[in-house]
């Protein structure tokens, strides 16, 4: 993978056929059956997001913060309205096709790492590239150049176990974009981490969306993390309250 | 199909997964090791004559027959040769040491069983001395004995008075063609131990413990059957005469019904191993829900998962099943030698046997991996993205 092939979202912006939002969605209504009732969790919401944005979803627990996130990446199914990612309805996708269409168009980030505990840090990072015809010579490049973006090279055969929470989430971070995703979630990416790690992992988000044009989604309860973001989304009781545009604030990357 | 992962997985827990192995390994030779046992008794019976026939007490097999029968017998319309068999249950050196012996009238062995080819020694040197005997080349190994050696042979059934032990001179080897003839026998002259009993330098039973006929070509042996058994109904001892299979048939018989109880633990073996195999795949399959929630978020599609636990539950079911027939493939030839003495002959892994293990190690992967495999396709990765690690 190289920052080339990073820039892919930048290039798309410039292809006048492409639409204007990455994101769109559209009434949509997702309700959860819990001993015969039906809690509903998101209630008829619209969101467009743009292309290249790096937008922090905020709002109270219980307010569809991460069941959006869940939605808009093909990990879940609504009840009713319809999302469409780089005009590509998922409605209209079968289960093997949004897996293929995980693979290919979003990269996940998540509070508790979600790393597999039996491979390497390199492995795990190779591990979407194991669904794409790259050699094996290919994925390891790949994968160690993903490594040296988060500064990880040096830990490149470590296991999970073996590195510290900050660093767990850089190698997700790594994994999430080896595949050069058109968009980026990321669930309370910095929620496990301390201050320190958790700027490093707001620094790499900020400098995946503004150098490479990622578009990224972020679910945070840190009023500091969502500084990282151009545009917070605020969701309340399964609705959207609005979005908030506004400068971001630098993060500073220690170390 | 991300193979890495299935071996990644499988080494996890290497303990539990060597221990699976294990438990796999022995059930698989387990398996094996019955079929070939089974098989090896049923194999005399299969091999048996149908034209060979048997005389023997109507009482017990364990009663001998006067020896003044045989010239009766011989005189039967349809016999072409007879030869006594008395069971000699002796040993050499050590009980441990144990292997048929039978007495046998010297001069009519090779005729009545052609399947026995000597392969060293001739039968010329047999007949010329009355303490000669022949005996089976894997016997000959076994003890290092070679034709021209005397070997002492400590008396069972029969014991010289002088407490020293049995002297047989080595007259000749053989190897045997059939599974029905015992290729680790020795066969020493009738007349040597009727002697030694009439000149009361021995002591054990009279008589012979069966008559071993052969017919005339194209002889119907049901005729012959009859007739032999009709000249000793009224006789001072009845007899009962079958055809050599049917005689084999009632001799695996007699131990019980040792076919059937080996088959139904060779059954339960197979079971037990299934429940745990299932029982590990479903322990791996619940720990790995997370990590099958992880491939699933990244794109790896159902099918995969499927396969990746299948897989896993398939490699190790032939690991074990590898690792079983091979060791039953390793110790065929030791444990033929060791039924060989007690008179179970045909032991051994065949290829049939090897194939049979693998299949069902195969098929114990299928049905183990299937439900965790089945769950871990089915499942919703949300669902599987909450589960504890």
């Amino acid at each position: 993978m190289s920052a080339a092939a990073l820039n892919r979202d930048a290039n798309r912006d410039a292809d006048p056929g492409a639409p204007a939002a990455l994101v769109r969605v559209e009434g949509v209504r997702r309700v959860y059956r819990r001993a015969g009732e039906g809690l509903v969790v998101l209630d008829g919401l619209d969101l467009e997001m743009e292309r290249g944005g790096f937008f922090a979803l905020m709002g109270p627990s219980g307010s569809g913060k991460t069941t959006l996130l869940n939605l808009i990446g093909g990990l879940d199914r609504p009840d009713g309205g319809e999302i469409y990612v780089d005009g590509e309805a998922l409605s209209g996708l079968s289960d093997g096709e949004l897996a293929a269409w995980r693979a290919d168009t979003v990269g996940f980030i998540f509070q508790g790492f979600n790393l597999m505990p039996v491979l390497t840090a390199q492995q795990n990072v190779e591990l979407p590239l194991l669904l794409t015809n790259l050699s094996r010579r290919e994925r390891r490049e790949h994968a160690r150049h993903a490594l040296s973006l988060v500064g990880l090279a040096d830990r490149a055969k470590h296991r999970p176990r073996q590195l510290s929470g900050g660093q767990e989430q850089r190698v997700a971070i790594a994994r999430a974009l080896v595949s050069d995703p058109l968009l980026i979630l990321a669930d309370e990416p910095t929620g496990d981490l301390d201050r320190v790690s958790a700027d490093q992992v707001l620094g790499l988000l900020s400098r995946l969306s503004k150098e490479f044009g990622k578009t990224i989604l972020m679910v945070t309860h840190d009023p500091r993390a969502a500084e990282a973001a151009g545009s917070v989304v605020n969701l309340d009781k399964g609705r959207l309250r609005g979005i908030e545009r506004r400068a971001r604030t630098p993060v500073r990357e220690p170390g | 199909m991300p193979w890495s992962l299935l071996w990644r997985h499988l080494l996890a827990r290497p303990l539990r997964s060597l221990l699976t192995l294990g438990s796999l390994s022995i059930a698989f030779f387990l398996v094996c090791f019955l079929r070939s046992v089974v098989g090896a008794l049923e194999a005399g019976v299969e091999a048996a004559s149908q034209t060979r026939l048997i005389v023997q007490s109507a009482v017990s097999l364990f009663v001998n027959l006067p020896t003044s029968y045989q010239s009766k017998i011989e005189g039967a319309v349809g016999v072409a040769s007879s030869c006594k068999l008395q069971w000699f249950g002796g040993y050499y050196q050590d009980p441990s040491n144990f292997f048929a012996q039978f007495a046998v009238d010297a001069d009519r062995l090779l005729d009545i069983y052609p399947e026995i080819r000597l392969v060293d020694g001739d039968e010329p040197s047999f007949l010329r001395r009355r303490d000669a005997c022949l005996i089976g080349a894997d016997l000959a190994t076994s003890f290092g004995w070679s034709v021209g050696d005397s070997i002492p042979i400590i008396g069972g059934l029969y014991t010289r008075v002088d407490g020293t032990p049995w002297q047989f001179y080595v007259a000749g080897t053989y190897r045997s063609t059939s599974p029905n003839v015992d290729g680790r026998t020795l066969w020493f002259h009738y007349e040597y131990l009727e002697q030694s009993l009439e000149t009361g330098a021995a002591e054990g039973p009279q008589g012979a413990g069966v008559f071993v006929l052969s017919l005339d070509r194209g002889t119907d042996p049901t005729l012959v059957m009859g007739a032999i058994d009709g000249m000793f109904e009224n006789g001072p001892q009845r007899v009962q005469t079958t055809t050599e299979s049917e005689f084999q048939r009632q001799f695996v018989s007699m131990l019980g019904s040792v076919p059937t109880l080996l088959g139904s633990i060779g059954g339960g073996v197979l079971f037990a191993i299934l429940l745990a195999t299932l029982n590990t795949m479903l322990m791996a399959g619940r720990e790995r829900t997370r990590s099958m929630g992880i491939l699933k978020a990244l794109g790896f599609k159902d099918r995969i998962l499927f396969g990746l636990l299948i897989g896993e539950s398939l490699v190790l079911c032939l690991l074990g099943g590898l690792a079983g027939v091979g060791v039953a493939l390793a110790t065929s030839k030791p444990l033929a030698g060791f039924f060989d003495g007690f008179g179970i002959t045909g032991y051994g892994i065949d290829l049939g046997t090897a194939a049979f293990g693998l299949a069902l190690a195969i098929a114990v992967g299928l049905f183990a991996g299937f439900a965790p495999a089945w769950t871990a396709a089915r499942l919703r990765v949300v669902t599987a993205l909450g589960a504890e690690h």
